[in-house]
């Protein structure tokens, strides 16, 4: 499917959304990272929390042996985004991970959605988008 | 008691007057020395005039007397910092008579906003040292007279203190020492911080101030006396300490007024703006905020040093006498002596000869002593001596190549590079003296970094943690380490030369360093690639797909050797490492190792297949070596040699190497060989050329077990005109070629009569095979063989892990041929106890099918 129509089916208007806030978790390469960093920069996406992460999907590990010595590659470095965001920015979000984050072979990630009920600043108790 | 209003009001008035005069006299000149001593000369007029007023006039106070303490007993009052007063008495009687005054004294400080902490005491009690309040005892050493009765300051300063002192010196710098410990341990143990605070970091005022009052204890427990400012400390550190000391006042003084408040932190925010003013600099001129922070670590670096080396020396002996006599005085050879922790100079005299001068440091990298401070100076008195200008040092390589090898090398740099040795002798790492680059993510200055990557490479000797265990590894399995530690030194000196790409400065840097240096060609090459290649594997390991079969082709053809490769992922490893505590995670070590193995199996099962062809590419190899050819061939006669050899024999060889194999194959005679056998030092390097046929690589082998040689390594190589070259690399473990000189000779005749069949192989090994003997292995090792079908498009590849042993290749290698394989290439190895041999094989010209792997298989496995 082209990137430009695979829409991300949000539907602000759903009444379970109304003002939410949206939590993205983006398991990437590594070696997309940067790109997709500045990408979300350039929408307007400031705050993230990035994490090394080792997992794999259907892009199983492998076997190596090096010098008769035999390494399992069982679980392969990924880079895990996250970021909470208002609900009219996430459909950016996602397009802008897709696009940059696609290479299109297995072993490119994922993206997850999940509804964010509060959203608390620490320094002075804002509450809500603004605290984002 | 109370202060008259007026008063209250006029001093309250005459302070913040002064306050704001002092202030904006420091902001026009950023003098911070200045700042401080009218600070204090202020708070002495208000103090006096509440004395005045609450105590009683001038000259008129009997038993008692107002003696500033700490800071304000230095002179040195912040424009924020605490006011540290203490009321001594002259007895309990005295106490008695004028504690309301003092107490009422205090608070008319603090109503006028000064935070004040007082003090009172009895002469007598600061006879006795306060156990359990060693900030006091440190305070009451920068006691100062400031008003009333002159006859008990006199009794403080010259017998109470004197006799506390000579009591409990022991205890005082004990409790100096563990504070200061405690300080710099909480602070990392380190002078790089990216906002550190000047007061407390280390190399900042505390640690100044902690060289002071070692001073001070010091002379007073040797000669019964107070030092001063002008004798504290010898000549050499005291200029040193002096403009250090101007330049972190000012930037305190900077700092406090402008957070308003007794706060030390320079926050990057606070360096930038530092720098604009010019705060601390010579004529007060505004300077980038990197350059104005090189010159804190400079300043920063002599006060931590100073500091560290007062409390090494100055720290007691422990009480009993067996472990005074062990640890205050051991000579540590000839020349040297240990003193507590610190190595000293027994002949200074000695220094003017530079190789003494090295052997000093060569004596730190081994041990990890650190040189004392007077031996410091003593060598940096003789370094115009002993290296003039413009002079090149005898055998430098031999004795720099001890130091880098040694476990402490990074130790022995920091000491040469205190010391002003490093950049005598290598003046292009002047550049990076202290530079900062200052960034989020870099914490050492670059100097600092380069000496952190070398002993972030010589701490994998002890490695505890279980994914530092694989670069611990790599290290014991490289061939020249020396040479990855002078790409460490110089990897980044580029970045203080005023060149867009640091790299570039780099690489011409080293050019420099190496009309210095006694190395090899082939050495250059190496440490050119690492240098200009540093940041290769570190760019795929973050901006690549590690895992993209066509990512590590391209790196594995950039890297071109096994060698190049574990030298540059040691590189990487400590590299990575040095850039700040956290910058190496478990994450990232693990995908640089997998990335490591992925190549470096590339770099095997890729031989057969990557080789010199007619590629524009190729051609540039062509170019390299036609000059040294001496234009004995035309072109395409090098070519033809060239062509078909595996790309990493390009690599692999020096374009010298490479020309002289040229010569050789040009010598081949019909049915001959052409041999030639290096002595290497810590190898012998053996090369044979001749025309492709059976038994050729079981030949050499046999033959060299047969004379009792260990062989390390060796490849074999073929070129599309079928001539073979071959490399061995050989130990001489019973010591027959190094105490018999001529019998180099005649084992390069029994090598050609047995290669040209002139002499069985059988009878010349037959007579020699039974005299072989290594000695019993420490770990059993068994044997793996494995084949890959997929490596090659032309043969098959088997890998052989087994015990080494004398002899073992020759077996191997006679198996095979004796089975029908011809050997296309070989790749032999050798890791401890263990063998790791690579055959590209084929059988009657093609691959080798499933049956006949394992019927060599089990042939093989018999024969073990």
């Amino acid at each position: 499917m082209p990137v430009e129509s695979a829409k991300v089916d949000i539907k602000t208007d759903d009444p379970r959304r109304q003002g939410s806030m949206m939590r993205i978790e983006a398991i990437i390469q590594p070696s997309r990272f940067e790109s997709v960093k500045e990408a979300l920069h350039q929408i307007g996406v400031e705050g993230m929390t990035v994490s090394e992460v080792r997992g794999h999907g259907r892009q199983k590990g492998h076997t190596e042996t090096y010098r008769g010595r035999e390494y399992e590659v069982d679980l392969l470095p990924k880079i895990k985004i996250e970021m909470v965001l208002p609900v009219n920015l996430v459909d950016a979000a996602v397009q802008t991970i897709l696009k940059t984050a696609r290479t299109g072979k297995i072993g490119d990630g994922k993206i997850f959605l999940s509804r964010v009920d509060e959203a608390i600043r620490i320094r002075d108790e804002e509450r809500g988008e603004a605290a984002l | 008691m109370v202060i008259p209003p007026t008063l209250s009001t006029v001093l309250r008035d005459f302070y913040a007057d002064e306050f704001a005069r002092i202030e904006r006299d420091f902001r026009a000149a950023s003098d911070g020395r200045a700042a401080i001593r009218e600070r204090t000369a202020l708070l002495d007029r208000i103090v006096l005039e509440l004395g005045r007023e609450l105590l009683g006039a001038p000259g008129k106070l009997k038993g008692i007397c107002l003696v500033p303490l700490g800071g304000y007993g230095r002179r040195e009052l912040f424009p924020h910092s605490d006011v540290d007063l203490m009321f001594l008495w002259a007895n309990s009687s005295t106490e008695r008579q004028y504690r309301e005054a003092a107490q009422a004294l205090v608070r008319g400080l603090w109503d006028l906003r000064l935070r004040v902490s007082p003090t009172y005491r009895s002469v007598a009690e600061c006879e006795n040292f306060e156990r359990d309040n060693p900030e006091f005892n440190i305070a009451v050493l920068d006691s100062r007279y400031l008003d009333g009765d002159e006859e008990v300051f006199e009794r403080l300063r010259n017998k109470a203190l004197p006799r506390m002192i000579g009591a409990a010196w022991r205890d005082l710098v004990t409790d100096l020492a563990e504070l200061t410990r405690q300080r710099h341990k909480k602070e990392g143990d380190t002078i790089f911080h990216l906002e550190p605070n000047v007061k407390n970091s280390p190399g900042g005022l505390r640690d100044y101030h902690v060289a002071w009052w070692l001073g001070l204890i010091s002379r007073m427990q040797k000669e019964g006396k107070w030092a001063t400012h002008e004798d504290i400390w010898p000549s050499s550190s005291r200029k040193e300490m002096e403009s250090a000391f101007a330049f972190l006042a000012a930037a305190r003084c900077f700092l406090h007024y402008r957070q308003g408040r007794d706060d030390n932190s320079l926050s990057y925010e606070l360096q930038a703006a530092a720098a604009a003013r010019g705060v601390g600099v010579e004529n007060g001129r505004a300077v980038e905020p990197a350059d104005w922070m090189r010159i804190y670590f400079r300043h920063a670096r002599a006060v931590y040093t100073l500091c560290t080396q007062l409390l090494d020396e100055s720290t007691p002996a422990p009480a009993t006498l067996r472990t005074r006599l062990r640890r205050t005085w051991r000579r540590a050879d000839s020349g040297f002596s240990i003193a507590g922790t610190r190595l000293s100079v027994l002949e200074p005299g000695g220094l003017r000869n530079p190789q003494r001068v090295m052997d000093v440091f060569l004596y730190v990298a081994k041990n990890g002593i650190r040189v004392s401070r007077e031996a410091e100076d003593q060598v940096r008195e003789a370094l115009p001596h002993a290296f003039p200008s413009g002079a090149t040092l005898t055998q430098l390589w031999t004795k720099l190549r001890q130091i880098l090898l040694a476990p402490h090398a990074a130790e022995a740099l920091r000491a040469m590079h205190s010391a002003g040795l490093l950049v005598r002798l290598f003046p292009e790492f002047g550049a990076i003296d202290s530079l900062v680059v200052r960034d989020y993510y870099h914490h050492y200055t670059v100097d600092a970094h380069s000496f952190m990557t070398i002993q972030n490479v010589h701490v994998l000797r002890n490695t505890r943690e279980n994914w530092e265990a694989p670069f611990a590894t790599l290290f014991s399995e490289v061939e020249e380490p020396e040479l990855l530690f002078v790409s460490l030194l110089f990897h980044d000196v580029g970045k203080g030369m005023s060149l867009e790409d640091h790299v570039a400065g780099s690489l011409q840097a080293i050019e420099n360093v190496f009309a210095r240096l006694d190395l090899s060609s082939e050495q250059k090459d190496t440490i050119r690639f690492l240098v200009r290649d540093h940041l290769l594997m570190s760019a795929n390991l973050l901006r690549r797909d590690i895992f993209d079969p066509e990512t590590i082709r391209v790196f594995a053809e950039q890297v071109g050797t096994p060698e190049r490769l574990k030298l540059l992922c040691l590189l990487t490893y400590a590299d990575i490492r040095a850039v700040n505590p956290d910058a190496l995670t478990p994450w990232k070590a693990e995908s640089l190792w997998q990335l490591y193995v992925q190549t470096a199996n590339y770099l095997t099962r890729s031989v057969d297949e990557e080789r010199v062809g007619t590629d524009a590419s190729d051609v540039q190899f062509v170019d390299r070596i036609l000059p040294l050819v001496g234009g004995i061939a035309p072109r395409g006669e090098l070519a033809a040699f060239l062509e078909g050899l595996p790309r990493r024999y390009v690599f692999a060889h020096s374009a010298e190497e490479i020309g002289a194999h040229f010569h050789m194959a040009r010598n081949l005679k019909e049915g001959g060989v052409q041999l030639r056998i290096e002595n290497r030092g810590r190898m012998y390097a053996l090369t044979l050329l001749a025309k492709d046929r059976p038994f050729l690589f079981a030949g050499v082998s046999g033959t060299l077990a047969a004379w009792g040689m260990d062989i390390w390594k060796a490849e074999a190589f073929a070129n599309s005109a079928g001539i073979v070259v071959d490399t061995f690399h050989f130990t001489d473990p019973h010591r027959t070629l190094e105490l018999n000189p001529s019998e180099l000779e005649r084992l390069q005749k029994n090598l050609e009569d047995v290669l040209t069949g002139a002499v069985p192989r059988d009878t010349l090994l037959r007579g020699r095979a039974s005299a072989q003997f290594k000695s019993k292995p420490k770990i059993s090792v068994p044997t793996q063989i494995r084949f890959d079908d997929n490596s090659s498009p032309h043969s098959t590849l088997m890998e052989i892990v087994t015990q080494d042993r004398a002899g073992l290749l020759f077996h191997l290698s006679s198996t095979l041929a004796n089975f029908g394989c011809n050997i296309e290439v070989a790749l032999i190895d050798t890791e401890g106890q263990r063998a790791l041999d690579t055959f590209y094989l084929t059988f009657g010209g093609a691959k080798l099918s499933a049956d006949t792997e394992e019927r060599l298989r089990a042939r093989l496995l018999a024969e073990q």
